[in-house]
C-alpha cells in the first residue's frame, strides 16, 4: 500500500498555547480516513499544517513522500481541499468562483462541474453574498470534486448541508474512493465517518488518542447485550467482562467487553439462552468513551 | 384601506423607541455639521475674505460642485450668503443619503431578513411597516430642521437671522425627506435591499450631476430637479420657501407611488427581476491577477474619481489665487516662499498634500490581502498551485499601478483645471504639474513598502501605516505655519523630497527612497513566504 499522507509527531504552538502536541497517523491510497474529535481538538490545525498554510514546529509531515512545507507547490497540484467554513467573494457568482478554483488548481473537468452543480442543486448564477452557509459549502465541494486529484482533504465538509445533500456528498466520496484515491475526512458527524471511513483517527487536545479500522476499535470496546435466559439471569452480573448490568424479570441488559465475549456466552448457555442480541458499539460510543475517560 | 395600515402608529412608536440612540447621533451629527461652522466662517469672512471667496466661487468648476448663489456683486456677499452657498447643498446631500440608508434598512432589508414576515403575523396591516418607517424618517428630519435652525440662530451672528436659519434647516430636513421618498419607491422596485440602496443612491448621484450641469449653464433649469429644491431656497439672501412646497408635493407623490407599488406586489417580490449573474467565469477572471483586479476595481475607481474631484477643486482656485491670498494672513504665511509666484508655491505644497492622500489607495490594496486572508477567502486557494509569491506580488503590483494612476489623475486634473482657470496668465504647463506629482512617487512607494512589510511580518499592524500617513500628512500640512525643528519634520517621509516646481529635482534622494521602498517590499515578501496564514483568528 502506498502511503499518501504520513504524519509523525506533529507539533504546533500558537503563542504559548500548544494546539498540537503529538499527531501521528497515515493515509494510504484507496483509503478513507475519518479524522474525528470535538471542537478545538486540533483537526483544522492539523489540516492547515498539512496544506502548508501554517508551519509546523516539530515532527515530520509528508504527502506523496514530499515535505508539506518545502514542497507544497508540487503537492498542491495533486490535492483538493474543502475548508470547514467556505468563505466566498460576495460580488462573484457561485459559477464564477467554481471556475476560478478549478482554473487555479490547474484545470478540471467541465462536464463533471456541470454534473455536480446539478447534483448539488446549486444555482450558479447567484452572487455569493446571497448564498446560505450550505450553498457556500456546495461551491467549495463542487470545485474540489471537479478536479482530478490523488488526495482529497475535507474539513467538516457537510456543515450546513441538508441530509439530502449530505447523502449526495457521501455518494461522490464513495466514487472517488472506488477510483483508488486517498481521502482525509475530518468530521464530527459520526454517522458520516462510520459510513465512509475505512480507518478512524481520534484526536483530543492536540493528541491522537486512537487509530485503527472501525473493527479494530470496536474490538477494544464494548457491545450492548440483551439476554433472556431460562435460569436466573442475575448470575450473569458477576461474570468477568460484564458491566452496567440491569435486569427486568428474566431479561438482562449489559455492556460486554468484546474480548470477553466467548466467556460470557459460555456462562449464558449454562443458564439456557432463549434470546441473545448483541449490538456493536457505534462510533458515537467510541467517541464518548474517549472523551469521558 | 385602513386595515392595510393598521397599527402603524404602534410600530411608529416602537421604531422611535428602538432607534433612539441612532436618532440622537443622526440629528446631532448632521445638525452640528450643518449649523456649527458659523464661527469658522466668521473667521474666513474677515478682511477681504468675503470678496476673495466670492471670486473663487464664481469659477464654474466651483459652481458645479457647491452650487450657485443669487448674489451678483461681491459687495452684497454676506456671511449668511457665503454660508448657504458653501454648505447647504452638501449638508442636504448628506441628510438625503442617511435617509435613504435608513428607509431601505427598515423596509426592504427587513423584508430580506424575514423580519417583516414575523411582524405581519401579528395583527399588523400589510403596509403598516412602510408607513411607520416613512413617518419615522419624516419625523426625524423635522426635528433635524428645527435643531439646525435653532443652533444657527443661537450664534446671533451678523446677517444670520432666525427666520432664515430655520429656512436653512428646513431645506436640509426636506432634502432628507426627498431621500426617504426616493428610497421607499426603490425599495418596492428592486429585488434586494442592496440593489434598492444602490439604485436610490445612484439616483441621488445622478440628480447631483445633472444639477452641476444646469447650475453652470442655466440655473432656472435646476428648478426642475428635486436636488435643486434643497438649495434654491437661498437662505439669508432671497429666502424663497417655494422650492420646499415643490419638494413636499414631490414627496407625497413618491410616497403614494411607493404604497401603490407595494400594495400590488407580494412580500419579497419585486417589479424589477433579480439580476442574474454569470453562470461561468469570463477568461479575464481566471488568474490571480484577474481575481485581484476584480476585487480591487471598485475601490480603485472610487478613489480615482475622488482624486479627480480633489484635483479639480484645488485647480479651480488658481484663477483667483492672488485675490484670495491677499485676504488671508494665515494662508499667505502657509504658502509664501520668497522668489516664486504664489501659484508655483501653492503647487508644491498642495501636491505634497494630494499625493499624501493618493497614498491611501496603495496602502488599502496591500492591506486588502490580509483582510482576504483573515476572512478565509484564500483558504481554498492555498491548496492550489497558486504560490504565496503570486498572491503577494500581485497585490503589490496592483498597489503600485494604482498609485501611478492615482498620481496621474490627481496631478493631471489639478493641472488641467488650474491651467484653464489661469487662462492667459498661466505660468506652468501640464508637464510641470505631472512632474511635481511624480516627484512624490518615492513617498507613495515608501508607504506601500511599509504596508508590505507589515503584511509580511505583522499583518495586524497594517492599519498603523495609515496612522503614520496621517501623522506625516499633518506634519506637512501644518509644518509651514508651525516652524518645526528640522529633525522633527524629517520624520515625515515627504519632507525629504524637494517640492517642485520651486525647488530642484533631487535625483539621489528620489532614487534612494525608491530603493528603500523596494527593499521594504522584498523584506515583506520574505516574511510573507514563511509566516503562518492567520485564518479567522
Ligand atoms: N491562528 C490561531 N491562533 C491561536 N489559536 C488558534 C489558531 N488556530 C487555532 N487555534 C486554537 O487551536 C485549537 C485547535 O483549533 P482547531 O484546529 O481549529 O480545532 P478543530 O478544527 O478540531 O475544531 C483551538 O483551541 C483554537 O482556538
Ligand atoms: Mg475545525
Amino acid at each position: 500500500m502506498t502511503e499518501i499522507v504520513k504524519l509523525q509527531g506533529l507539533q504546533k504552538k500558537f503563542g504559548k498555547f500548544q494546539a498540537l502536541s503529538d499527531v501521528t497517523f497515515t493515509v494510504n491510497a484507496g483509503e478513507v480516513v475519518g479524522f474525528i474529535g470535538p471542537n478545538g481538538a486540533g483537526k483544522s490545525t492539523t489540516i492547515r499544517a498539512l496544506l502548508g498554510i501554517i508551519k509546523r514546529d516539530a515532527g515530520d509531515a509528508e504527502i506523496f513522500g514530499k515535505d508539506v512545507w518545502k514542497d507544497s507547490l508540487e503537492i498542491h497540484k495533486r490535492i483538493s481541499y474543502v475548508p470547514g467554513d467556505v468563505a466566498l467573494w460576495g460580488s462573484l457568482t457561485g459559477g464564477e468562483i467554481i471556475d476560478l478554483f478549478i482554473k487555479l488548481h490547474g484545470g478540471g473537468d467541465k462536464q463533471k462541474r456541470d454534473y455536480l452543480i446539478k447534483r448539488f442543486e446549486l444555482d450558479p448564477k447567484k452572487k455569493a453574498k446571497g448564498y446560505s452557509k450550505g450553498n457556500r459549502q456546495k461551491v467549495g465541494l463542487i470545485a474540489a470534486l471537479s478536479v482530478d486529484s490523488d488526495l482529497y482533504i475535507f474539513d467538516e465538509p457537510t456543515s450546513g448541508l441538508d441530509p439530502l445533500m449530505e447523502a449526495v456528498f457521501q455518494e461522490e466520496v464513495e466514487k472517488i474512493k472506488q477510483a483508488g484515491k486517498a481521502i482525509l475526512l475530518s468530521s464530527h458527524i459520526l454517522s458520516e465517518v462510520e459510513r465512509l471511513a475505512d480507518k478512524v483517527v481520534i484526536i483530543r487536545q492536540g493528541k491522537i488518542v486512537e487509530t485503527g479500522t472501525l473493527d479494530e476499535l470496536r474490538h477494544l470496546t464494548r457491545s450492548t447485550v440483551t439476554l433472556v435466559t431460562k435460569g436466573d439471569v442475575a448470575e450473569m452480573a458477576s461474570v468477568n467482562g460484564v458491566h452496567d448490568f440491569t435486569q427486568k424479570d428474566n431479561q438482562a441488559t449489559f455492556s460486554a467487553d468484546n474480548q470477553c465475549m466467548n466467556d460470557i456466552l459460555k456462562e449464558a448457555t449454562k443458564l439456557g439462552v432463549t434470546k441473545f442480541e448483541s449490538v456493536p458499539p457505534t462510533l458515537e460510543d467510541l467517541f464518548m468513551r474517549h472523551y469521558e475517560g | 384601506m385602513k386595515e392595510k395600515f393598521a397599527r402603524s402608529n404602534t410600530l411608529f412608536l416602537q421604531y422611535l423607541k428602538r432607534d433612539w440612540k441612532k436618532i440622537i447621533i443622526w440629528i446631532l451629527g448632521i445638525g452640528l455639521f450643518s449649523a456649527a461652522f458659523i464661527p469658522a466662517f466668521e473667521e474666513i469672512a474677515k478682511g477681504q475674505g468675503l470678496i476673495g471667496m466670492f471670486e473663487t466661487l464664481q469659477n464654474p468648476a466651483m459652481t458645479a460642485m457647491v452650487g450657485p448663489t443669487p448674489v451678483e456683486a461681491a459687495a452684497d456677499y454676506t456671511l449668511g450668503a457665503m454660508y448657504a452657498h458653501e454648505m447647504l447643498l452638501f449638508c442636504g446631500l448628506f441628510a438625503m443619503i442617511i435617509a435613504v440608508l435608513h428607509v431601505v434598512g427598515h423596509t426592504r432589508k427587513e423584508e430580506d431578513l424575514g423580519l417583516t414576515e414575523l411582524v405581519r403575523s401579528f395583527q399588523i396591516g400589510r403596509q403598516a411597516n412602510s408607513l411607520a418607517a416613512m413617518a419615522e424618517t419624516v419625523f426625524i428630519n423635522i426635528l433635524l430642521a428645527l435643531f439646525i435652525g435653532g443652533v444657527m440662530a443661537s450664534f446671533g451672528a451678523d446677517t444670520i437671522s432666525a427666520q432664515s436659519s430655520f429656512l436653512f434647516g428646513a431645506s436640509i430636513g426636506m432634502a432628507g425627506i426627498i431621500g426617504a421618498g426616493i428610497a421607499l419607491v426603490m425599495a418596492q422596485m428592486m429585488p434586494t435591499s442592496s440593489s434598492a440602496t444602490g439604485s436610490a443612491l445612484g439616483l441621488v448621484g445622478l440628480l447631483y450631476i445633472i444639477r452641476s450641469g444646469t447650475d453652470v449653464s442655466n440655473v432656472d433649469l435646476t428648478m426642475f430637479n428635486p436636488m435643486g429644491w434643497t438649495y434654491l431656497t437661498y437662505p439669508f439672501t432671497e429666502n424663497n420657501w417655494i422650492p420646499l412646497i415643490f419638494a413636499l408635493i414631490f414627496c407625497v407623490v413618491m410616497t403614494v407611488i411607493a404604497f401603490t407599488l407595494e400594495g400590488g406586489r407580494d412580500m419579497g417580490a419585486s417589479y424589477l427581476p433579480q439580476r442574474q449573474g454569470r453562470e461561468s467565469a469570463k477568461k479575464s477572471l481566471l488568474s490571480v491577477q484577474g481575481l485581484f483586479i476584480k476585487l480591487n476595481k471598485g475601490v480603485m475607481i472610487g478613489w480615482v474619481i475622488a482624486f479627480v474631484i480633489m484635483g479639480a477643486a484645488y485647480g479651480s482656485i488658481y484663477g483667483d489665487m492672488q485675490t484670495f491670498l491677499e485676504s488671508n494672513e494665515l494662508m499667505k504665511q502657509m504658502f509664501a516662499h520668497s522668489g516664486f509666484s504664489i501659484e508655483e508655491s501653492f503647487t508644491g505644497t498642495i501636491m505634497m498634500v494630494m499625493i499624501g492622500l493618493v497614498s491611501i489607495l496603495p496602502i488599502a490594496i496591500v492591506n486588502k490581502l490580509f483582510a482576504e486572508e483573515s476572512r478565509l477567502h484564500l483558504s481554498q486557494l492555498h491548496a492550489t498551485k497558486v504560490t504565496r509569491g503570486q498572491l503577494y506580488w500581485t497585490s503589490i503590483g496592483i498597489a503600485i499601478f494604482a498609485g501611478l494612476i492615482g498620481i496621474l489623475f490627481a496631478s493631471g486634473s489639478l493641472g488641467g483645471i488650474a491651467i484653464s482657470a489661469m487662462g492667459d496668465s498661466a505660468t506652468m504647463d501640464i508637464v510641470d504639474f505631472l512632474a511635481a506629482g511624480y516627484n512624490f512617487l518615492p513617498s507613495l512607494l515608501f508607504f506601500t513598502g511599509l504596508a508590505a512589510l507589515a503584511l509580511g511580518w505583522a499583518p495586524k499592524l497594517g492599519k498603523v501605516v495609515y496612522a503614520y500617513l496621517g501623522y506625516s500628512f499633518m506634519l506637512n500640512y501644518f509644518g509651514g505655519i508651525l516652524d518645526l525643528p528640522d529633525a522633527f519634520s524629517k520624520t515625515a517621509i515627504q519632507s525629504w523630497i524637494p517640492q517642485l516646481p520651486m525647488e530642484e529635482f533631487d535625483a539621489p534622494v528620489f532614487i534612494t527612497i525608491m530603493a528603500i521602498s523596494i527593499a521594504l517590499m522584498v523584506l515583506g515578501y520574505l516574511g510573507y513566504k514563511r509566516r503562518d496564514m492567520i485564518e479567522g483568528a
